[in-house]
Order: structure tokens, then sequence, then C-alpha cells
């Protein structure tokens, strides 16, 4: 075995002993960290999963065409034929005014109403229903409407699809602070966590140095901590927010087919394991070699 | 081979602990270090073992110039020695083989190989059957050795011991002198600061006789 090799499991080893001796305070320190992860992982996953919502609720996003008054049949013809060839667009119908009117008619105020025009105000129609829910492809296809001869007025009927845009950022801001925020919190923890050790075993620390030990032998055990308590957390926190959502996704899913739809939260998925993890060490490392370097070698040499 | 040559080490805010020592120490010599409480002996002693950097002055150890090494490179020079420190500095959070175990791991030594070494050093001080035992519940001599068990453990070319006999009774006091007398048969140079008169055993070695930091006796051989 390399020197390199037998100093890293030197070091793993002892963390891992330590680690066992103070089961229960490593395990309320993990919990403490997991908790401030859990938390920006269960945004993370609720935006994602309304964001998955977008491409399943399609039949809600409309187009509307309204055709130019005295508009020639050929004209009206190829407009039919390019929305029935278009990819985006799901299905459509055609309204023409006589039925238009006729509809309006249905109602006696607007009866009266109507009885004073001599002739028929309403355009004929064509409403669309989109295939997709990509804000830049639909405006594509609107720009595309709207420069398309005999078409006189397009309107989008997308209001829901902006409001749910619109959370959806705010989601996406709240997540981005709760990272940062909980990321300190994170970073808080387990740097007093390794200050709190490095000064339980300052006496170690001391002697070690005074027969030969380098720095980075006395360093090696606290980062390697650190790193732990990051991953050891961010474990925890996947386990949290699976059984938070869990817990939500039969209420929401009981919600859901009331409205004949079926949605439910994402679990966490591999990326979003190894994300957090990830993350979360790297945390934890950065903190303990802060934490370190601040209360370590200001005495000896 | 340790050289002095010059050295002098003013602590910050007190007089000089120890003024123009210069001698030297062949490799495989035992030497002892004398004169009275506050003459200066560790002092000289963490000199040597490059605990303390001196004020002026060089240490040379094997023509290393301990004086002007970088930070980063003083520990490898401390693996050199074997310490044992006048007040122990056992670690009292763990029992006595893992208290002689740290110098192994320090250099990389564990698993069986370390236990082996470990269980001949608490051996050779006479406390084999305390492996288990907590330092605390040792009396005073009996930390004394399990202070030089650690220093022997990882058989260093020096052995440097500040007071390494003062709570042991003649008898562990002449079996630790006979320790260090069979570590000096085997080549290494051996360092032994002490303010009580000996007797025998220290007539046949060198003394550094310091009195109030000034080497009085330098260069004194049988
Ligand atoms: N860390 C220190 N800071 C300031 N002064 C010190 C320090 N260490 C030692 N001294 C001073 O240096 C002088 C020599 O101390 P040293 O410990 O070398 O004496 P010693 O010969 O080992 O004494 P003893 O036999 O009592 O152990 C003393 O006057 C002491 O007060
Ligand atoms: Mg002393």
């Amino acid at each position: 075995m390399s020197t390199w090799l037998i100093q890293q499991t030197q070091a793993l080893r002892l963390v891992l002993s330590r680690f066992r001796h103070n089961l229960l305070s490593t395990v309320f320190i993990s919990l403490a960290i997991a908790v401030s992860l859990a938390l920006p992982v269960i945004v993370y996953l609720v935006l994602d999963s309304f964001s998955g919502v977008t491409t399943t609720l399609k039949s809600e996003s409309n187009i509307n065409i309204f055709l130019e008054p005295n508009i020639d049949h050929t004209v009206r013809d190829s407009i039919h034929n390019i929305l029935a060839s278009h990819t985006t667009i799901e299905s459509f119908i055609f309204v023409p005014k006589e039925k238009a009117l006729e509809q309006l008619a249905q109602t006696t105020a607007n009866q009266n109403i109507l009885a004073g025009l001599d002739h028929n105000p309403l355009p004929d129609a064509f409403f669309i229903q989109l295939s997709t829910l990509d804000s830049q492809s639909i405006s594509a296809l609107t720009e595309q409407l709207r420069t398309m001869d005999g078409v006189a007025e397009v309107q989008i009927d997308n209001a829901w699809l902006k409001r749910l845009n619109y959370l959806l950022t705010i989601g996406k801001k709240a997540m981005f602070v709760l990272v940062i925020l909980l990321g300190f919190a994170v970073f808080a923890v387990i740097g007093n966590t390794i200050r709190m050790q490095i000064l339980t075993q300052q006496e170690e620390i001391e002697v070690s140095q005074l027969i030969g030990a380098t720095k980075s032998f006395i360093r090696r055990p606290f980062l390697y901590a650190g790193a732990a308590y990051g991953m050891i957390g961010g474990l925890f926190a996947l386990l949290i927010s699976s059984g938070v959502i869990l817990l939500f996704n039969q209420s929401i899913s009981a919600l859901a087919s009331e409205y004949q739809t079926q949605f439910s939260l994402h679990l966490p998925d591999f990326n979003v394991f190894l994300t957090t993890c990830l993350t979360a060490m790297i945390i934890g490392l950065l903190s303990a070699y802060l934490a370190v370097s601040k209360s370590l070698f200001k005495s000896i040499n | 081979m340790i050289v002095l040559d010059n050295v002098t080490k003013r602590y910050p805010g007190s007089q000089e602990a120890l003024s123009n020592a210069s001698f030297t120490i062949e490799q495989g010599e035992m030497v002892y270090v004398t004169g009275h409480s506050g003459a200066g002996k560790s002092t000289l002693l963490k000199m040597i073992a490059a605990i303390e950097r001196p004020t002026s002055g060089t240490v040379l150890i094997n023509n290393q110039n301990v004086s002007k090494l970088r930070a980063s490179a003083l520990p490898y020079i401390r693996r050199k020695f074997g310490l044992v420190f006048q007040d122990h500095k056992l670690l009292y959070d763990r029992n006595c083989y893992h208290n002689v175990a740290l110098p192994l791991s320090i250099n990389g030594i564990t698993g069986e190989d370390a236990g082996k070494r470990i269980r001949a050093a608490l051996d050779k001080v006479g406390l084999l059957n305390k492996e288990k035992a907590m330092p605390i519940t040792l009396s005073g001599g009996e930390q004394q050795r399990l202070a030089i068990a650690r220093a022997v453990v990882s058989r260093p070319a020096i052995l440097i011991a500040d007071e390494p006999t003062g709570n042991l009774d003649k008898n562990y006091a002449s079996d630790i002198l006979d320790l260090f007398n069979a570590f000096q048969q085997v080549g290494a140079t051996v360092i032994i600061a002490t303010h009580d008169a000996l007797g025998a055993a220290r007539k046949q070695h060198k003394i550094l006789h310091l009195d109030h930091g000034i080497l009085t006796q330098p260069e004194v051989s049988a």
C-alpha cells in the first residue's frame, strides 16, 4: 500500500471510530444538517413536479384566431391547411361567423342587442389547442399566425400558464435563497462541530505536533469528519424529503383526481441524490478546513 | 551527530535561559544534562529536538541546520527523536496501549506491526499488564514509565529524556537507566536531563552542566 493510501485509511478509521464512540451526537448533528438540506431539496422537488405539469395540462392552452370580415374562402382554406399541418397544434375547430352569431343569440338579452344590427358583426374564428406549453414555440406560432393573410387578430389564452410560470420563477428564486442561506447554516453547524472537536483534542494535537506530526496529518481526520457530516446529513436529508413527499402525495393525488388529472410530487432521483450529497460534502470539507486552519496552528510554530 | 554552536535562547519577556552554548554530541553517545532547577536543561533539550528555535546560534542535527528549517520540515526532524517530556504529556482520554501507539500512527505504522511494537515497549518498562488501563489510574512512576515507552516505541535514533527517573524508586530508576543503556548499545544517541546527582551510572558518560543558562563544564568526558 502506498503511504498516501495508508494515511487516508488511517484518518478514515479514526473518524469512523470517533463517530461510533459519539454515535448519539453524530446522529443529532447530522440531523441538524439534514433538516437544513431537506428544505431546499423539498422545494426543488415541488418546483420540478410543477414544471412537469406544464406538459401534462396541455388541454388548457388555447390560441384563438379571428379572421378578417369579408375573407375569401380560398384564403380561409389555406389557413385551415397550415393549421392542420402544424406540429405545435394539437387540434383546432373552425367556427364560422353565422354559427357564432347563433350561439350568441341563444340568450334573450343578446337577442335584443342583435336585433338592432343590420349585419353580422362577428368574424370567422379558429379555436386552437396547443400540443406544447413551451413559451418560445408558442410565441413563434403566434408570430406566424399574426402575419398570415386574412388573420385579423390572434388571442392567446394562456393566463394560467403565465401565472404558473411566474409562480415557478418565484419558487426558483426562493429555492436559490434557501440554498444560499441554508448552505451557510450547514457550513456553520459543521464548522462549529469541528471546532468543538478540536478543542476536546487540543492535547492530542499538541503532543502529536511535538513528536513529529505534520499539519496535514492533524488536519486530515477533521476534513474527513467534515465531509462525512455533510454526506450523512445529505443522506438523512433525502430520507426526510422522501418521507415528506410521500406523506403529501397521498392527499395530492386524491386532490388531483378530483380534477380528472394525475399529479404527484416527484421523489428524489439519482441526480438529486448526487447533487445533495456532493454539495453537502463539499460544504463540510470547506467548513472543516477553515475551522482547522483557524483554530489549530496558532501557538505551535 | 548533534552540534550546537553559540546557541542562545531568550523566551519573550524573560532573561536568557541558555547563553552561548556550544558542544557536539556524537552518534551513539550517552550524555547527561545536569544543573539546578531553572538552569536551562529543558530549554537545551527542546532546542535539540526542534521544539524551540534558538534566539541566535545554530543547531545542527546530522548536518541539517534546524534553526533555518522551514516550519513544514520540522515534523520530519522531530520524528528522529524519542521524547520523554518532563511533564510526560500523556493523553488521559485513552488507555496505555493507545498512548504508546501515537508516535507509530504519526509514522504511518498501524495494525499488527504496531501492536507488536507497542507491547514490546510496554514490556520493557514493566507495564505490559496495564495495556488497557487509563493513564489516570497509574501511579506517578508508572506514568513516567508509560511516557518512556511512548518515547522508545518508534526506535528513534536519538532518545531525549527530561527527568525520566524523577518519580521512580531506585529499582525502577536503575531499570530505566539499563533500558537507556541498552538503547545506546544498539547505536542510539541518548540525552538525559536530571538535576539530581545520579552517582556511578553517570560518571562514565559525558556531562553537560548548566548554571543559570551557562555551560560550565563543556566537553567533560570520562
Ligand atoms: N516557555 C517559557 N517561557 C518563558 N520562560 C521560560 C519558558 N520555559 C522556560 N523558561 C525559563 O527559562 C529558564 C530555564 O527553564 P528550563 O525549563 O529550561 O529549566 P530546567 O533546567 O529544565 O529546570 P527544571 O529542573 O526545574 O526542570 C527558567 O528561568 C524558566 O523560567
Ligand atoms: Mg526542566
